[in-house]
């Protein structure tokens, strides 16, 4: 630790009119963490005339606490933080019935959600993405909506009218100069869009397209009905512009409170590509966020991913009214997800399913099929953890069950209970 | 390409290049080097310089101090 000199506390003594250098002193020099130190100092500067020796009162009591309230040796933190989460968790909802959560948008929420995260599934049920715009977009409804059409999948459908010409064996499209000049942006005349929406028509079905204006026609190279359907079938899947996972995005405003524009827009998306959004001009790669842990951890790394599981499960519950749970606990779930540098679920196929022990493992679930890996593979169990212990009978590793106390059998300095 | 360190998420990554450091480490943890937590060499946020066996000191914003310390093993995928 730093030693604590008169001019490393200046910052707090400056910081508020009612804390003197003496205070300060006194306050620094306890091992409260930063956080605590500085709610001291705005609890001694808000009563105003405390003295020096109140203030080293007050930061004796506080360290007193502080050091009460840490986990003590031998905790079974693990245990605690499963029943933490685990007794809030029967009272969250069980139907898997979305409603609309933020902005009219279909979000997975309760007990579902919070499984899909202990799980570590691969996608979410409802993947969505929550994209923050740079300084130049975010305040533009305009220049926002530049955004939304590169991150949402436009299809044929919302371009304009198909229709298939069976007589002449010909699909033919009437497109909506309207739609195109707002989808494109960066374009002046529809007919220029109308080339480019047929070029991509083109390469992805092979076609040659005949386009006069905004109308682009074409049909199969030779004569067939099944041919024709299928074109169609193909024309509407095609992803003209945007990203192909992205179904919707809704546009909100919201209020921020360190930034010089009080309100800026915020994109909500329905489904998610993480790695593509961030590359889009105009998104601000620094605060876009996705629920989809596997992609946080794909694009920014285990820490992220880290970080990403313990808002998500917070979140989840204070959905639910269910607030009151420790961060803490949530935080070691995270920690030990992520413990091995990938995310890896909770259960069978993640953390319980790679324990060291046998009997550990063969207590979760399939209990046959291990001890009989075990036993194939002529395995040991050293007997450390809790469950283990159980099973055998021994006392467990955990609290008290550590401790060896002996009672001290040496007479010193004999003296009688009468004297 | 995205510069992934300028994410909110992702808190400071740097490389403990020194030996002593690490050996300081493992001592005021008292464990040993592979029982510290890992990072995959292929992980986004990992300091370009960084081969399997390194140890990175990662600066977090913490919910309950300001800042927590941690540290993770570079491994092989």
């Amino acid at each position: 630790m730093t030693e604590t000199t008169v001019e490393s506390v200046d910052t707090y003594v400056d910081a508020h009119e009612h804390v003197t250098e003496d205070i300060a002193l006194v306050v620094e020099d306890t091992d409260l963490p930063r956080r605590l130190k500085d709610r001291v100092y705005d609890t001694v500067d808000a009563r105003e005339g405390v003295t020096t020796e109140q203030a080293d009162e007050i930061a004796q009591a506080v360290e007193s606490r502080y050091l009460d309230t840490r986990v003590d040796p031998l905790d079974p933190v693990g245990t605690v933080s499963a029943q933490s989460i685990g007794e809030p968790g029967t009272q969250m909802t069980m139907n898997t019935f979305h409603y609309a959560g933020v902005a009219e948008m279909d979000v997975t929420q309760g007990l579902p959600r919070l499984i899909e995260l202990v799980d570590a599934r691969k996608t979410p049920d409802t993947p969505i993405m929550i994209v923050h715009l740079d300084d130049e977009h975010a305040t533009d409804r305009e220049r926002a909506h530049e955004v939304v059409w590169q991150l949402e999948a436009t299809k044929i459908l919302a371009l304009g009218d198909v229709s298939t010409n069976v007589a002449d064996m010909l699909v033919s499209i009437d497109l909506n100069d309207e739609t195109l000049l707002e989808r494109w942006p960066t374009y002046e005349s529809a007919t220029e869009v109308a080339g480019i929406v047929a070029d991509i028509i083109e390469d992805n079905l092979g076609v040659e397209t005949r386009r006069t204006g905004t109308e682009i026609e074409f049909g199969p190279e030779e004569p067939s009905y099944r041919e024709l359907l299928q074109l169609v079938e193909q024309l509407r899947e095609i992803v003209f512009k945007g990203i192909e996972e992205v179904t919707r995005v809704v546009i909100r405003k919201e209020s921020v409170d360190d930034s010089d524009n009080d309100e800026e827009f915020v994109l909500y998306t329905e489904g998610s590509a993480f790695a593509d959004a961030l590359e889009i001009e105009g998104v601000d790669a620094s605060r876009t966020t996705c629920n989809n842990i596997h992609e946080i951890y794909r694009t920014l790394g285990v820490e992220a991913a880290r970080e990403t599981i313990i808002n998500e499960t917070m979140e989840t519950l204070e959905e639910q009214g269910l607030d009151d749970v420790n961060i803490r606990h949530l935080m070691l779930v995270s920690d030990i997800m992520t413990n091995r540098g990938t995310v890896e679920s909770i259960g069978r196929h993640g953390i319980s399913g790679s324990k060291e022990s046998v009997l550990a493992r063969a207590a979760f679930e399939v209990t046959v099929n291990h001890l009989l890996d075990a036993a194939i593979h002529g395995e040991a169990d050293d007997l450390n953890g809790v469950i283990e212990n159980v099973i055998v009978g021994k006392p467990v590793a955990i609290g008290t069950g550590d401790v060896d106390l002996r009672m001290g059998a040496a007479p010193s300095a004999r003296k009688s209970a009468d004297d | 390409m995205v510069d992934v360190s300028q994410h909110e998420l992702v808190p400071d990554h740097s490389l403990l290049d020194e030996p002593e450091h690490v050996e300081e480490v493992l001592e005021e943890y008292n464990v040993k080097k592979t029982d510290l937590p890992k990072i995959t060499r292929t992980d986004p946020a990992l300091p370009d310089a960084a081969e399997p066996g390194d140890v990175v000191r990662i600066e977090r914003d913490s919910r309950t101090t300001d800042t927590a310390v941690v540290y993770r093993l570079v491994v092989d995928s």
